[in-house]
């Protein structure tokens, strides 16, 4: 049951964070990357349990009770550990999505990757040319009012 | 043998970004660390390796807190990790005198060599360590200092490319926790020694070997993303243009021999003991190859597609930098190509020779990669472009320079007295000696590549006449306008565009526009390339011995416990066997002593 009811919370778990990283939106792309070291965290404490059905292997949690069960505590270590740098990771990751808005005025990974490679020379010079439509698709009217919602806050804000 | 000398090269990168930190008030102090700090690391390396050249066995351990082998932590320096951590140092050392004077007043506050140092301190780790979750946790440090050094620049381009760099790696840090708990989970070790010693033999420890099949090929995903192999390439070109030039040097120069260094410690030291037979179809995987049989073909095709398509790619480029970046793709094909052909290969000598063919093509990489973007920089610090349209006539005036980057660029393509040509050498000689024609028809091919864009590359920004920009930074230079630090935002750019006007004709009375010290730094490694090609004995029984010692699984798990190396100890199982097993192991060290 345990092992049922862990493997069913770890599927979702990726699943949210596969579906978020597939997004446009870069806020959204980080918190799946977010939930993805989450649940690989999560996987790795269930690494540590026997997850046989029989409460003298599994884990405390699981099987609350008896006293004298262990678990291992070698992964709870390597997950302090893990959630210690994804605490670091996501917190960069989210200075540098604000960052990403502040230079390129967008978070819409479309428009982001539609405006070319300038390098220093045309940063220096040239305007920038901001071709490219973004592409058709369905989450378009959500996303693509965003950016421009943002300006006008940002407009504010300084 | 246990020695202290393994975490010197460590201690002295971890205090050197310490310093860094500490007197980030004081820039010119700061400075003067930062050097002195990546040439004690040097001479730490050198020690380190004399030491390792020095011990019988060739191996030296350090138990992080005096834990024993499978139970804590281990460091183990052998003559692969020392090869690699020679190269690391050599490249870190050079880089880090150009950022002296690439890198600005601003991007010094910004704390640029404190970080810079930590990098090497990730790579240091990574190189040394001898478990696999510490080897996770090297990564992280390597990694997260790459990501603010590649978003260093803070401009549109530089952000845009650290956020892919930094999600790529982050979900690549997410799969490498799958894959080791996994290992944990069915191995019951992180210890890489342990885990050979118990995949050795299964059934006496009660594990499955089939799971670690895929929960290593999870693993050679991740090791792959970092050493920027073809389908996991994504990050490599805007990273490389965006990162200021010295970071990129060491990103294509070492931080990408860490994956390949990776992939051979764990696939041919480690897991390459699982008795597993593998067989794919048109593979005729034997039981002496185990899971190599599997990820041989594997390699294969990822190193092919890195050498073809990188090298279409680097001569479609319209900039220096992102051809060099491709180009960088490509080569990390041509040293996985004989890993590949090495794992498919049942002889010793032919492994011994793949996997020192590898190595040594990393050492040659990794020093005219870095060259060459260095060069690279060196231009765009002057000039303000490294679009290939806005160069041209460099070798007017940047003589020097030129001349750094052609040897750079010939050891690139493999030619006679320069380190590339015995790296390409080996390469090809790993195919004949396995009777593998696809992989001399790979090798072939990507040789003409690297001849076409070295040559686009050589044709376009350095012969023929300057360009509009290559004449105002002259200009400049002339009159003495250009002087004052050299910032790593392009502030030039705007003194040549102020120059623009006045473009003299007589560029031959200009010596040269590249800041010298700049220069110095390229030469320093051209010097290198041709003395490491000219005396290449050393360096390919260098590469030798480390192919040897990644092979030799045997002695890896006596080094790190000499106890566990024998089967006499079966797995006790509960706490009254691993404490026997402890104190069998303390006795047996007290008689080491």
């Amino acid at each position: 049951m345990a092992e049922l009811v862990l493997a069913l919370a770890l599927g979702t778990l990726f699943a949210i964070g596969t579906f978020l990283v597939l997004r446009r939106d870069i806020v959204r792309v980080v918190w799946g990357v977010a939930i993805i070291s989450q649940a690989a965290n999560l996987f790795l404490v269930t690494m540590g349990f026997g997850l046989t059905g029989d409460p003298a292997a599994d884990a405390p949690v699981l099987t609350a009770g008896e006293g004298a069960m262990y678990a291992d505590p070698l992964v709870q270590a390597l997950v302090l550990t893990a959630i210690v740098i994804g605490f670091g990771t996501t917190a960069f990751a989210l200075v540098l999505s604000y960052r990403v808005y502040e230079e390129n005025g967008t978070i819409d990974l479309v428009d982001l990757a539609s405006s070319p490679f300038e390098g220093p020379a045309a940063r220096a010079g040239e305007a920038r040319a901001d071709g490219g439509e973004p592409t058709a698709d369905d989450g378009r009217s959500e996303v693509a009012d965003r950016p421009a919602a943002d300006d006008a806050a940002d407009g504010g804000d300084h | 043998m246990t020695s202290t000398v393994v975490i010197a090269p460590l201690l002295v990168a971890l205090g050197t970004a310490i310093l860094a930190l500490l007197t980030r008030r004081v820039p010119r102090l700061q400075r003067a660390l930062s050097v002195a700090g990546a040439g004690a690391y040097v001479v730490g390396v050198a020690v380190l390796v004399r030491a390792v050249r020095l011990d019988p066995d060739g191996r030296l351990v350090y138990r992080v807190s005096n834990w024993d082998g499978p139970f804590g932590i281990v460091l183990i320096a052998d003559p692969l990790s020392t090869l690699m951590l020679a190269l690391a140092a050599v490249v870190s050392l050079v880089a880090a005198v150009y950022s002296v004077r690439f890198v600005g007043r601003e991007g010094q506050r910004l704390s640029y060599h404190a970080l810079y140092h930590l990098m090497v301190v990730g790579v240091t780790g990574a190189l040394l360590t001898g478990d696999v979750f510490n080897l996770f946790v090297w990564f992280e440090v390597m990694l997260m200092s790459s990501y603010v050094l590649v978003a260093f620049a803070s401009d549109s381009d530089a952000t845009r490319a650290a956020l892919q760099y930094a999600v790529l790696n982050l979900l690549g840090s997410a799969v490498m926790l799958l894959a080791i708990g996994g290992l944990y989970a069915t191995t019951g070790t992180l210890n890489m020694a342990d885990m050979a010693r118990r995949l050795a033999d299964p059934t006496a420890f009660g594990i499955d070997p089939a799971p670690v099949l895929g929960l290593s090929a999870l693993l050679l995903v991740v090791f792959l993303l970092k050493a920027g192999v073809m389908p996991f390439q994504f990050w490599v070109p805007d990273a490389y243009r965006a990162a200021p030039a010295p970071v990129t040097a060491v990103l294509a120069g070492v931080v990408k021999k860490v994956g390949v260094y990776a992939v051979v410690r764990l696939y041919f030291t480690v897991f390459a003991a699982a008795p597993l037979t593998v067989s794919l179809p048109g593979i005729s995987g034997g039981p002496e190859l185990g899971f190599l049989a599997f990820f041989g073909p594997v390699l294969f095709l990822m190193a092919t597609a890195s050498a073809i398509l990188g090298g279409l790619g680097a001569i479609d480029q319209p900039d220096m930098e992102g051809l060099l970046a491709y180009s960088s793709i490509a080569q990390i094909g041509f040293i996985m190509l004989p890993l590949a052909v090495a794992a498919t290969a049942a002889a010793p000598a032919v492994r011994t020779v793949g996997i020192a063919a590898a190595l040594v093509y990393s050492v040659n990489h990794g020093l005219a990669k870095s060259l060459l973007f260095l060069a690279v920089g060196a231009a765009e610090d002057a000039i303000g472009s490294t679009r290939l349209s806005d160069l041209g006539g460099l070798t007017e005036v940047a003589p020097v320079l030129s001349g750094a980057f052609l040897i750079g660029a010939l050891s690139l393509v493999g030619i006679p007295p320069l380190t590339g040509f015995f790296a390409k050498l080996l390469v090809f000689d790993t195919a004949v000696r396995a009777g593998a024609p696809l992989a001399l028809a790979v090798a072939l091919a990507g040789a003409i590549l690297t001849i076409a864009y070295v040559t686009r590359a050589w044709n376009n920004a350095f012969w023929g006449s300057p360009g509009s920009r290559v004449h105002a930074a002259a200009t400049a230079a002339r009159t003495g306008r250009d002087d004052g630090p050299a910032v790593a935002d392009g502030g030039h750019a705007d003194a040549a565009d102020d120059a623009h006007g006045t473009a003299g004709d007589d560029l031959a009375t200009v010596a040269s526009i590249a800041d010298p010290v700049l220069v110095g730094c390229t030469l320093s490694l051209a010097v290198l390339l041709v003395a490491l090609g000219i005396g290449f004995d050393p360096l390919y029984a260098a590469a030798t011995d480390a192919a040897a010692a990644a092979l030799d699984t045997e002695a890896y798990v006596r080094a790190v416990d000499p106890a566990i190396a024998g089967d006499a100890i079966a797995d006790g199982g509960g706490t009254g066997g691993d404490q026997d097993v402890a104190e069998q192991l303390r006795a047996l060290r007290g008689d080491g002593r």
